[in-house]
């Protein structure tokens, strides 16, 4: 999806040749946009095009990078869909998506609706420091984050401890390490989140909410019936971006687990899609194999977006 | 936010292209004297690099210390896969047969004059360097040999013997072993060991005379009742209390060595060194004793030099005269790990040279007599992965709470999915 709108932007933003080159000006004229615009789609085509084409070859293969290449055409598939850590992976990545995506939108739902109030102070400070999360790298979120919910040195289980509850090892099991790699991902996005939906909001003009008050709606109720519904486009959007983005959770899981980084734990209670592909790719260097994953997680993204679409359709057909 | 993303993207691709372009920066220049140097860390191959620069001031050694073993083998897969090699790497035991099954990435190193030397080495640690057409691809540099380390002044809080003698007696067996390790919690409170997955099962799983592969080259790790008892070993261990649950290496684990949150650590040769740079404050208070359940080995690497090597000669230079019976004697009274060349066994330096920070231990006598009587097994493509499940497996039932009913079948089953049979 990223890959279709990086395509279609520099498009629209290309100049149109001029009317006059049939005649006098010849063919470099004509030619000049193209030579504009050729960086981008030569870089693209290299370093975006040609990778994903070379994956679906090499999927059909049995790929040892430093030594031989052996087709054998569907067997990487027929092995993955028999896989039980394919399908264990589906279920992290899903589990995760799920326990990430929903508090994340809720908060930043709430929050927007706050930092949209008129008589909010300081609204530009909080509208802006909600956005720290998204700006700090992913790794050092990572590190941090398995710091404090470390089972012997972790702050989190001193504090716990504080009131008598015994340390919890989050990543060695299943349900601790995918809320903890949930709590991360909530972390990093809900700011973002935030700003999307306050963006939209802004555009709902303020005397409906004034003319709600006036009628004397609650604020709950301004929030149900007002805040929700002019959001509507922009929650599938960020749903729908979420989706995405979960499909490709990557770091937090390689970085949490000591000792088992590429299962994410010695059952892999939390390896999703992505560090199984990396795994099987660059662990085990089964480049086939790998490939054939990366196939189908781009297969499952093809139909997120193709969902996408529909839903935005019908919600664009609705006003 | 969209429409920032071509700019950007396109930035990063230049930034990409620039840092890929083929043929810039030839490891050690054409001088055909420097070479480029991949090792991994905790080895300290830096002392043996700064010994040979000083002994050869025109010749420039450029090391890189890559990262782990594992993550050194990885780098050098992508590199021989396509991007620009090293002229000579080093390379972890476990590591190596799957790099032996593609002789054809490496220089034969007979041709550069191996048969000279291959003699010198311990005969399994070379077979392992072997290809199938004979092809010497890897010299050995170490053999990690097996003890125990232990601290002294945990041991006596406990009542228990301190000297290496008595504490050596204390566990003749895997189960002595664990019933001392009871006999300690119950006087202090606190973790005796480290871990049962590397501590207990990897150690006993070193000491077969047979592992995941039979001598026909076949795979048996599912049916080999030696591999079985070693496993049952780890599970006895890491379900009676006596451990830590720590995983080696990791950042609990190293904090655990500093603070004394164990008492025990089984400590190949190359393990002392660890031990030194991680705990450097817990001089002194350790010691080391035999393993139990007799002779094996953990560990022990190899020098390769990739076929696409720009300097292979100044890489063969090197381990012509580092590796020498001589060189890794030397070595071994600088970094401690043990040769892999049994002629210097008797040699004087090394069985009577004492270690201040294990309270004098005699290093060079306890790591060469854990390799009398070694019985060498096979190890395969496969071994890496397969000894990675079965900890895997330990491991959960130490620190996940896994049943430890069903963790040998479980083991099995990841295996049979992992390695396809």
């Amino acid at each position: 999806v990223t890959a279709v709108a990086v395509t279609l932007t520099p498009v629209r933003q290309a100049p149109s040749p001029p009317v006059a080159s049939r005649t006098a000006r010849g063919l470099g004229e004509r030619l000049a946009p193209y030579a504009y615009i050729a960086p981008f789609f030569v870089l693209f085509a290299v370093f975006g095009l040609f990778p994903l084409a070379f994956t679906f070859y090499v999927a059909l293969f049995d790929w040892n990078p430093i030594g031989d290449h052996v087709f054998i055409g569907a067997d990487n598939f027929t092995r993955m869909l028999a896989d039980a850590r394919f399908w264990n992976a589906a279920r992290n990545t899903v589990s995760i998506w799920f326990l990430s995506t929903v508090p994340q939108l809720a908060f930043a739902l709430v929050l927007a609706h706050v930092l949209n109030h008129a008589r909010l102070r300081f609204a530009l400070f909080f509208r802006m420091s909600v956005l720290v999360p998204y700006v700090t790298s992913v790794a050092a979120t990572a590190i941090v984050f398995a710091q404090l919910f470390d089972r012997d040195y972790g702050l989190l289980n001193w504090l716990l401890g504080l009131v008598g509850v015994a340390p919890i090892d989050f990543v060695q099991s299943t349900v601790g390490s995918q809320v903890l790699i949930a709590t991360m991902v909530t972390w990093r996005w809900f700011g973002y989140t935030t700003l999307l939906y306050l963006a939209s909001l802004q555009a709902v003009p303020r005397e409906v909410f004034e003319a709600a008050a006036i009628d004397g709606a609650s604020s709950w109720q301004r929030f149900r019936h007002i805040t929700i519904p002019s959001l509507r486009p922009v929650i599938v959007f960020t749903v729908v971006t979420s989706t995405i983005g979960g499909l490709q959770i990557f770091t937090e899981p390689l970085l949490i687990a000591s000792g088992s980084r590429l299962t994410c734990g010695t059952v892999r209670q939390c390896q999703t899609l992505t560090l199984f592909l990396y795994e099987q790719g660059f662990g085990q260097f089964e480049f086939g194999y790998g490939a054939a994953i990366g196939v189908a997680l781009f297969a499952m993204v093809v139909v997120i977006a193709a969902v996408n679409y529909l839903l935005a359709g019908r919600i664009r057909a609705d006003r | 936010v969209t429409f920032r993303l071509p700019p950007l993207l396109a930035v990063a691709a230049l930034v990409l292209a620039a840092a890929c372009t083929p043929g810039t920066g030839g490891g050690g220049g054409g001088d055909g004297k420097s070479f480029e140097f991949w090792s991994f860390s905790g080895i300290n191959q830096k002392v043996s690099a700064d010994a040979y620069r000083a002994k050869h001031p025109d010749v420039e050694v450029k090391l890189t210390e890559v990262g782990g073993s594992t993550e050194t083998a990885q780098a050098l897969t992508t590199a021989l896969a396509g991007g620009k090699v090293p002229d000579l790497v080093l390379i972890q035991g476990d590591n190596l047969p799957k790099f032996v099954e593609q002789p054809q990435n490496f220089v034969d190193l007979r041709t550069l004059g191996a048969d000279g030397m291959k003699g010198d080495y311990l005969d399994w640690v070379m077979k392992q360097s072997l290809a199938k057409g004979g092809e010497v691809l890897g010299i050995p540099t170490d053999v990690g040999g097996m003890a125990v380390a232990y601290r002294t002044d945990l041991f006596a809080a406990a009542q228990l013997p301190t000297d290496p003698e008595a504490v050596s007696a204390l566990w003749p067996t895997w189960d002595a072993f664990i019933e001392t390790g009871k006999r300690y919690k119950q006087a202090t409170g606190k973790a005796f060991l480290d871990n049962a997955a590397t501590s207990v099962f990897y150690q006993a799983v070193n000491q077969v005379s047979e592992k995941y592969y039979s001598d026909a080259r076949e795979v048996v790790y599912d049916r080999n009742p030696q591999v079985r008892a070693a496993f049952d070993l780890g599970i006895k261990a890491a379900t009676s209390g006596i451990t830590a649950g720590q995983t080696s290496f990791e950042a609990p684990w190293s904090a655990g060595l500093a603070q004394g949150a164990y008492a025990a650590v089984a400590a190949p040769s190359w393990m002392l060194n660890t031990i030194r740079s991680t705990a450097p404050d817990t001089k002194g208070k350790w010691n080391i004793a035999k393993i139990p359940g007799g002779a094996g080995n953990w560990g022990g690497s190899y020098l390769a030099i990739p076929k696409r090597a720009q300097n292979p000669q100044a890489a063969w230079n090197y381990i012509k005269e580092m590796q020498s019976p001589q060189g890794q004697l030397e070595h071994f009274a600088r970094a401690g790990a043990l040769p892999s060349t049994p002629s210097v066994y008797q040699d004087d330096k090394l069985a009577s040279l004492k270690d201040p920070f294990f309270s004098d231990a005699r290093t060079g006598k306890i790591y060469t007599d854990s390799l009398l009587g070694l019985k060498p097994f096979y190890i395969g493509p496969d071994s890496a992965t397969i000894g990675q499940e079965f900890l895997n497996a330990v491991i959960n039932v130490e620190q996940s709470g896994g049943d430890p009913a069903t963790a040998w079948d479980d083991a099995v089953r990841n295996i049979k999915t992992a390695i396809g049979k």
